[in-house]
């Protein structure tokens, strides 16, 4: 990550078109958007597995590691919104726009910050995990629909994707090296704060076992 | 247990009617919000209809804000009133949960279609809209009916098990609803001015199909232990 | 006479901080009665809806046969017959339509649950709104008893009944204990629970 973050700003080139040193913002935005949404599929996957899988004591688990994914998605998503909205501010002259895109993020972020008030209005563990793991799955119907879908409808002041329409790389290889190094980076760290979090959520239900 | 599944769902349907037409709640709180809001706006707006690009601006966005809050005003009783006057339990022991599930979409479904029928001849009136592709226009208010009615009768189910459940409900439905009601705008107001809304509507009835699916996938999980 | 059988070992049920359930267990046969004790808030009621599959347990094995064949999770929950306090019906319905509607749902003519509502002395044309707390508890029993089911569960069965209401929903318990059906009740102390098999003291 250190490599990446000295490489962003240092060592690839700046973007074409783009206002100053601006797209250095890119290397951490994309990324940041990126694995928020791998952290919501995540947890949509690990619903599925507590909801139809066959119940056996691993459950509790598979119901905090989908929690803990989604509070984690959670806060990728907002510094990948709030770092989209600076480079507006910076490029476009306002931090908002409703460029579609911008829209879906939020989008997603009203529909996580519902996954946790569902969580917070169910006192029992039992069906809390039942019902938040349904939203959860629901979650992957709904969020590849507004990371991706939704974007491409309408006009978008979002530059074109990386991989355009014909396939081709549209990108210098040297910003194409640190974007993908820094994904990488970045989900690593995502699944490193997961387990970390999953391991505290174990500890503080072992914890609260051996009160009662 | 020797029912057929779509027995089941019709009894489960014809219950909800029974109870609906004795005490007219939902219809009332839907038909009354809609009617009211719709003779309010226009009475500010006026034969918008005249200015046909003004038209597609405003009226699609509105119709739909109004059905939206209607929807969501009058119909989460589906689920909500079973629970708290705890007559799920009962059902739970009773029914298949898939066919309670497909008994109660469909009273939803026609519910709002119920409530479309009486918004959308009343805004062309009202308004004195021109509307370019009628045919259009009635898939756009049925696809777009359709995501409301799967909303509304899903997620009130996951939230009726919580406290707070009305406000919970309102939270987790916007996100769910948005995407769906934005292309719902979109394919309207196409029908409205006459231009190919084929991709929103095709997209929207994608969006519906899928968290129909994911509907009865999730109901018999989210209804049972 | 098809055996009915049902059993359970070491059910723990927490609520939060609150242990209703502490390795509960007990067993029941055809024709028999296990009786629940226990002061309140001691987890009858929690124990009854976790048998019946209302509940999740924690912990803990529940197994249900009919016949010799084991039921699963689902399949136990749509063949016991189930009472409790908190068990209500639709409003604007009548008893008979209330319980024509059960019927719908699982497959049976609505002609049981106008014989049954006789039998209980229940008025089949009132709706349940309209309905004193005795009377529906006799719809409670109605309910209970509409598929002719082999597992009997009754949370306090025998609350808000009058003498004669009692006496019916008494025949027609015996009824189905004669005909091969067990019953879990839980009831407190000073209730008398015919064919009584085995008792369980819940709380402390």
């Amino acid at each position: 990550m250190a490599a990446v973050i000295w490489a962003a700003f240092h060592w690839a080139p700046l973007a074409a078109g783009f206002k100053g040193e601006s797209s250095r913002i890119l290397f951490f935005h994309v990324p940041m958007a990126w694995v928020s949404f791998v952290a919501f599929m995540t947890a949509g996957v690990q619903s599925a597995r507590y909801l139809f899988g066959s119940r056996t004591p691993q459950d509790a688990q598979l119901d905090r590691s989908a929690a803990a994914a989604v509070e984690i998605g959670l806060v990728f998503a907002t510094l990948a919104t709030v770092t989209g909205a600076i480079w507006a501010r910076i490029m476009w002259g306002s931090y908002w726009n409703w460029d579609p895109r911008q829209s879906g993020i939020v989008v997603v972020l009203l529909y996580y910050a519902a996954y946790e008030a569902l969580r917070q209005a169910i006192a029992d563990e039992e069906v809390r995990a039942r019902l938040s793991a349904a939203y959860g799955v629901l979650g992957l119907v709904v969020s590849p629909f507004l990371y991706f879908v939704l974007p491409r409808l309408g006009f978008s002041l979002h530059p074109e994707p990386v991989i355009n329409a014909q396939g081709k790389m549209e990108v210098e290889a040297r910003m194409l090296t640190v974007l993908l190094a820094s994904s990488s980076g970045f989900t690593v760290l995502f699944y490193w704060m997961h387990s970390l979090r999953c391991r505290l959520g174990a500890i503080a239900a072992r914890r609260l076992e051996e009160e009662n | 247990m020797s029912s057929n599944w779509a027995a089941e769902a019709a009894a489960v349907f014809a219950k909800d009617w029974r109870c609906e037409l004795r005490t007219r709640h939902a219809v009332a709180t839907l038909a009354l919000f809609a009617v009211t809001t719709l003779v309010v706006a226009s009475l500010v707006l006026g034969p918008v209809g005249n200015e046909p690009a003004r038209a597609a601006q405003i009226v699609p966005v509105l119709v739909w804000l109004i059905l939206l809050f209607a929807a969501a005003s009058g119909l989460p009783r589906a689920f909500v009133h079973e629970e708290e006057s705890r007559t799920a339990i009962a059902l739970r022991l009773a029914g298949r949960p898939s066919a309670v599930f497909a008994g109660k979409l469909a009273h939803v479904v026609t519910l709002v279609a119920a409530l479309e029928a009486i918004v959308a001849p009343l805004a062309v009136v009202l308004f004195d809209l021109r509307v370019a592709d009628g045919f259009a226009f009635a898939a756009a208010l049925g696809a777009g009916g359709l995501a409301i009615a799967a909303a509304t009768t899903l997620l009130p189910a996951i939230v009726a098990q919580g406290r707070g459940a009305s406000t919970l409900f309102a939270v987790i439905a916007l996100p769910v609803l948005l995407p769906a009601l934005a292309l719902a705008v979109a394919a309207s107001r196409a029908a409205l001015v006459g231009i190919a809304g084929g991709d929103e509507l095709t997209l929207l009835l994608l969006y519906d199909g899928a968290v129909v699916v994911a509907g009865f996938l999730l109901f018999p999980a989210i209804w049972n232990p | 006479m098809t055996p009915a059988e049902l059993e359970f070992a070491g059910l723990c049920r927490r609520f939060g901080r609150l242990r209703v359930l502490v390795d509960a267990g007990g067993a029941v046969a055809s024709g028999g009665v296990l009786s629940v004790r226990g002061p309140n808030g001691c987890g009858k009621s929690t124990l009854l809806r976790c048998l019946a599959g209302l509940l999740s347990a924690d912990k803990g094995t529940i197994r249900a046969r009919i016949d010799g064949r084991e039921l699963d999770g689902d399949e136990r929950r749509a063949r016991v017959g189930y009472l409790a306090p908190d068990v209500a019906f639709y409003d604007e319905l009548s008893g008979h339509e209330n319980l024509a509607f059960v019927a719908r749902l699982r497959g049976i003519a609505p002609e049981r649950g106008e014989l049954l509502a006789e039998r209980l002395g229940l008025p089949g044309e009132r709706a349940w709104h309209a309905m004193s707390s005795g009377m529906r508890q006799r719809l409670r029993w109605a309910f209970a008893l509409l598929d002719e089911p082999k597992l009997l569960l009754l949370d306090e069965p025998f609350q808000n009944l009058d003498a004669a209401g009692e006496a019916a929903s008494r025949a027609l318990l015996e009824e189905r204990l004669a005909a091969g059906a067990l019953a879990v009740v839980a009831s407190p102390s000073h209730v008398d629970l015919p064919r009584v098999t085995g008792e369980l003291q819940l709380g402390g």
